[in-house]
């Protein structure tokens, strides 16, 4: 097992040397699976190569101790004395056999398994890269459940490809072809006579597998996600099928799902039991030596064929059967394999964020949009001709109906997507030739939802800026205020959120926020709809933002009237579009759109907080 | 294993598989004895005596089809056990897990809960349809025909059965070497999914530090170690792998050369030996397969186990005698309750009267949202009690009180089908006339209207094609239309459009309306609307009054509003 050691480690070497380029490696839409795995595969080739060798003569080993008996078999029955070191010489030679073979099996399997492991760890890393590099707009369409189940699910699913398909079929040819040779040398007769279960079998197999079978097998399938999605919508919802009684729709649909895929499941195999059954019989051990021992007795009876013949059939003729009855299954494991391999494929092929062939150095912080249009894969556009300019040190603020569009331009200038359309320039470049490192040391956001990764607290302030040293994130949690709920956990700052300590929906704002703070970029992205936990809170927020923006070119996403009146710009979006745009003076004159919303708002809540100013 | 399963599967469904695992042990019984015809047959036709081989092939003939008629039924019922096993596992967890208190329900337990469903039943259900019958071949076959052994050479029979413990003890001592091993690489596996999560979810912060891909250490290194912990897996298996082969091997061994010191010694004839050798060729195949066999049933095993542990979670326990609740007061008394080693409340004690608004202040983590979820039983409290119209929530049966309270929480849970079937969750028997006034009470009737297929609007897997506030508006809408009695509130936490905020709030100000409120408030103006304000502070009730005595006061609650105040000029 050692060189098969060395040998993935120089795969490896080879690997790196490639430049692990993913976009060259994985191929385009147009390669299929089957060639992603052999590419991927590529560098094994010398490991797969001995895992072919090795078992190939593993199998034909494996077939020593049987040949033995036979041979015994000639010596014994032998007129005249026995010559007894023959007879041992065919039982040293057939445990011989059974050792090389089991020796050879274990090296063979192994190695496939180290390639497995090895494959399963590079894809895994490969799929990763690309997840880092694909626009953040393709997330938007996928939950994490769902990219998790081809990171880790998919390539799980390609175990048995490569781990012991290899295997099994290197011994399912090899063990009936020797033994089909072996049979027709000592008597072709009787040899087609055993093929008659082999014939039968595959005749019953391909009936088993006809189209129709594996349409129905889909639909298994089908009804098997029913479950699985009937069953996250009964989990997610249940707090809603308990408040509103027992007889709560998720629980009976998935009841019916469940119900479903069990009718379903016992019709599909009633209507093959008599079918499978019969193949399972015409490929059973009992039936082929019947068949055999029938035909010979026939042969012996007609004196056709001396009795020490007849000693290979019952012994090798089960070994022409066997791959056939195992068939089925490790079909249905590489046909599982496949389709998982397609999904690798299709995430690996995924255009990531292209990065400048010629970078561009921004000049100052001036922010433009020119004539901007975005549009999901859908097609539907979200942005439509947006020009806006954000001047340095000024703040702007977009407000506008849910679904106009704010969310998806703000997004835009730290690049989470490119524009369909249009272009976004920062300091006279455009975002698509600045490369991100350089475009993260200007643009920093603070979102709605916070992202917290389970490690120390330190960590995930610095996430941002890995280089940055523990004073100066001790620092930035100060000015966000957090630093003393931070002193206050069980390690202070190498607290794992999530293990050691749970943060509140405030915590971690605060936090999202003195991880802007560090990264101290000149443009700022702000989404205000934060979970203002409580008036305490919000007020410690509020004031750990002050504390942020100050002096940095803002696009806030507005939902407080404070920060409407008094943004040097407000912008107004209405589907796609900017409808109005000036001051908060200007657009009240105006009295169109903003006037119309600002005075609706007024109605509620607003005018207590006028009173108490 | 088979305990476990049936333990799982309850009374119910124990019989078929009882009697699946008795046919197929039968099946395998009689095929291993009818290979002892094969003896005087081979030793017949060895001896070239054509003539009396013939009764012996005949007899063999019947025993063969005697073996597929059991085949068949035991296939047959093991594939009926595999589909009922699915449905029975499946209503089990369902009804299950329809009882488990609502604070069980974590959103990483959704995932698990999806997999249980899906791969862990299908895992299961392979058992009696695929799996248990090459099992019980593989180890009653070889255990029979070392039974005929008997009746032909003693010596060469007590050889054979030499492989019996031997066999057993390898595999018992591989399963305990691997399982380890196994949970050990389960463990890293779960850990790698959480960090691809984590990686996939952080994916805008991690790109601004230039983190992607391998430079995200914390992925990396949980890849890393999935590998490590696969490959000592994989390699933990190879010795009882060999282990195994070694036995079979061994034992073959020493029948074949006892077999021919037997017969060169003239104990034994040579077409005895050599029918012999046959059958125990015969043996050594399925003897070998155990080693995966037994690897597939362990992952089966693995799964089962993990149904169990759902199953075995404890119910909230039912009322022995419900008691129907006289009023619609909410009554706390001296409640504690803890959340791992944390005290989220403190002996707290609080009693609203029926009709009265409450709203519940205080800053992030003070046990605001754990009061309401205890009023709603999500949890149980540990100390004190929660009384619902004078009865302690515990004596109501679950029904009962559900059918009193109605929650509107911050994240809203919108079933896959229309907008109407989703409001109509509210109260199914409502006429469309009540669904419409609920929605337009809610202010949802203007979304309705805006929407392309109007109430028939296809909402999608969660909700997702509704914006966050038009979400609200549904389970305002849901709320008004249940028209229970005590109303619990979370205000939604995230602020929504202006035009979005003030149709939620005035669906919201219908809803409080003349009913029972308990409310979490985020807003300065629920607030102040509220009969009752209660500071809660480290699990307690620091101060609670109403707004202008609180800020007349002077105390907490006065800080806290000239602070939010404040920031907000």
């Amino acid at each position: 097992m050692a060189t098969a050691e060395g040998l993935h480690s120089r795969a490896e070497g080879r690997e790196v040397a490639d430049g692990g380029g993913p976009e060259s490696d994985a191929g385009g839409p147009a390669a299929t699976s089957r060639q992603v795995l052999l590419r991927l595969l590529r560098p094994y080739r010398t490991s797969l190569v001995a895992v072919f060798a090795l078992q190939i003569v593993s199998s034909l080993a494996g077939l020593a101790p049987l040949i033995a008996v036979v041979e015994l078999g000639r010596v014994l029955l032998a007129p005249g004395p026995v010559d007894h070191g023959a007879a041992w010489l065919a039982v040293w030679l057939g445990v011989g056999g059974l050792l090389l073979r089991v020796v050879l099996a274990a090296a063979s399997g192994g190695i496939a398994h180290l390639v497995d492991g090895r494959l399963q760890l590079s894809l895994r890393r490969l799929l990763a890269q690309r997840l880092g590099k694909v626009p953040l707009g393709w997330y938007s369409h996928r939950s994490s459940g769902e990219i998790n189940g081809v990171v880790q699910g998919d390539v799980d699913q390609l175990h048995h490809l490569i781990a012991h398909a290899p295997v099994e079929a290197t011994s399912a040819v090899v063990v009936p072809l020797a033994s089909l040779g072996y049979l027709a040398w000592v008597d072709w007769r009787l040899t087609l006579v055993a093929l008659v279960p082999v014939l039968l079998g595959l005749a019953l197999q391909r009936l088993l597998q006809s189209e129709d079978r594996q349409r129905e097998g889909r639909r298994m399938g089908e009804a098997m996600g029913r479950i699985g999605a009937a069953s996250v919508e009964f989990v997610e919802g249940i707090s809603v099928v308990k408040t509103f009684g027992g007889g709560g729709q998720a629980h009976q649909r998935y009841r019916k799902a469940a119900d479903a895929f069990a009718d379903f499941f016992l019709t599909y195999v009633a209507g093959a039991a008599g079918l499978a059954s019969l193949a399972a019989l015409v490929l059973s051990p009992p039936f082929v030596l019947l068949l055999v021992l029938g035909g010979g007795t026939a042969l012996i009876a007609a004196d056709a064929m001396p009795p020490a013949d007849l000693l290979p059939f019952p012994l090798l003729a089960v070994a022409l059967t066997a791959p056939i009855a195992a068939l089925g299954h490790g079909l249905d494991n590489v046909h599982a394999a496949e389709r998982s391999a397609e999904r690798i494929r299709d995430m690996l092929s995924v255009p990531p964020l292209s990065e400048p062939v010629t970078p561009a150095e921004p000049h100052g912080d001036r922010v433009e949009f020119r004539g901007v249009g975005f549009a999901y894969d859908s097609g539907r556009p979200v942005l439509r001709g947006i020009d806006l300019v954000l001047e340095p040190g000024t703040v702007t603020a977009l407000v506008g109906p849910s679904g106009a569009g704010k969310s998806t331009l703000a997004q835009l200038v730290p690049r989470f997507s490119d524009p369909t359309s249009g272009s976004v320039l920062l300091g006279g470049a455009d975002l698509r030739d600045i490369p991100s490192e350089r475009l993260y040391r200007h643009v920093s956001f603070v979102l709605q939802d916070v992202r917290l990764l389970r490690a120390g607290i330190a960590e995930n302030i610095a996430l941002a800026v890995p280089e940055a040293d523990r004073a100066a994130v001790e620092r930035v949690a100060r000015v966000a205020g957090i630093h003393e709920r931070v002193q206050a956990m069980p390690r202070g700052y190498d607290s794992v959120i999530g293990e050691d300590v749970g943060l509140s929906g405030g915590e971690a704002q605060r936090l999202s926020i003195a991880r802007a703070l560090l990264v101290d970029a000149p443009v700022l992205v702000l989404d205000e709809a934060m979970s203002f936990a409580d008036a305490k809170t919000e007020a410690e927020i509020r004031a750990a933002l002050a504390n942020l923006v100050r002096g940095r070119t803002q696009l806030v996403i507005a939902h407080r009237l404070e920060t409407v009146a008094q943004a040097d710009r407000i912008v107004v979006m209405e589907e796609g579009r900017i409808v109005e745009s000036g001051t908060y003076h200007e657009l009240l004159a105006l009295d169109g759109k903003f006037a119309a919303m600002w005075r609706a708002r007024r109605a509620h809540g607003g005018q207590k907080r006028e009173i108490h100013r | 294993m088979i305990r476990l399963l049936l333990r799982v599967l309850g009374e119910r469904h124990s019989g078929p598989l009882r009697r699946t695992v008795a046919l197929m042990s039968v099946c395998a019984v009689v095929e291993g004895l009818s290979y002892a015809l094969l003896i005087p047959l081979l030793r017949a036709l060895l001896d070239d005596d054509a003539r009396a081989a013939w009764p012996w092939l005949a007899a063999f003939a019947v025993a063969v089809l005697v073996v597929s008629v059991l085949g068949y039924f035991s296939d047959k019922s093991g594939f009926r056990t595999g589909g009922e096993l699915s449905r029975g596992l499946h209503h089990r967890l369902g009804d299950h897990l329809a009882r488990l208190p609502l604070g069980w329900f974590t959103p990483g337990r959704i995932g698990d809960v999806s997999g249980l469903t899906s791969r862990s039943v299908m895992e299961v259900m392979s058992v009696p349809a695929h799996r248990l019958r090459p099992l019980i071949n593989a180890t009653l076959i070889p255990l029979s025909v070392v039974v005929v052994l008997f009746f032909f050479d003693w010596r060469l029979a007590v050889a054979g059965l030499v492989a019996a413990p031997l066999i057993a003890g390898v595999q018992r001592w591989t399963s305990k070497a691997t399982a380890r091993q196994d949970a050990e690489r389960a463990r890293s596996s779960d850990e790698a999914a959480g960090r691809v999560v984590e990686f996939v979810r952080a994916q805008p912060v991690l790109r601004a530090g230039g983190r992607t891909g391998e430079r995200f250490g914390l992925l990396d290194d949980a890849l890393h170690e999935q590998w490590r912990s696969g490959r000592r897996a994989a390699l933990s298996g190879v010795p009882g792998m060999l282990g195994l082969t070694f036995s079979v091997q061994a034992v073959f061994t020493a029948v074949l050369a006892l077999g021919v010191y037997l017969t060169l010694d003239g104990d034994l004839g040579a077409p005895e030996l050599l029918a012999i050798m046959v059958l125990a060729a015969r043996c050594v195949e399925p003897l070998l397969s155990l080693a995966d066999l037994g690897g597939i049933m362990r992952v089966s095993r693995g799964e089962l186990e993990r149904i169990d542990a759902v199953l075995t979670e404890p119910p909230l326990p039912r009322a022995e005698r419900p008691a129907v609740p006289a009023h619609d007061g909410v009554r706390l008394e001296s409640v504690g309750f803890r959340r791992g080693d944390r005290q989220v409340l403190d002996g707290l004690s609080l009693n609203v009267e029926p009709g009265r608004r409450v709203a519940v202040v205080g800053s992030s983590g003070a046990g605001k949202s754990t009061l309401i979820q205890l009023v709603a039983r999500f949890h149980d409290v540990d100390s004190g009690v929660v009384r619902l119209g004078g009865v302690d929530v515990r004596d109501i049966d679950s029904e009962e009180l559900m059918s009193r309270l109605s929650m509107v929480f911050q994240d809203v849970y919108l079933f896959e089908g229309t907008i109407e079937d989703n409001v109509r969750v509210g109260r199914p028997d409502a006429t469309f006339e009540e669904v419409r006034a609920a929605a337009a009470a809610a202010s949802l009737d203007e979304v309705v209207d805006r929407l392309p297929d109007g109430w028939a609007t296809q909402v999608g897997e969660g909700g997702a094609a509704l914006s966050g506030g038009e979400r609200q508006r549904v389970s305002i809408a849901r709320a008004l239309l249940k028209d229970a009695p005590v109303l619990l509130l979370d205000e939604a936490t995230s602020a929504l459009d202006p035009e979005s905020e003030a149709a939620v709030q005035a669906g919201l100000d219908r809803l409080m309306a003349d009913r029972t409120t308990i409310m979490v408030a985020h807003r300065l103006s629920t607030v102040e609307s509220a009969d009752l304000i209660v500071f809660l502070e480290d699990g307690r009730i620091a101060e609670q009054g109403t707004h202008e005595e609180l800020v007349r006061r002077g105390g907490r609650y006065a800080d806290f509003w000239r602070i939010a105040a404040h920031a907000v000029a």
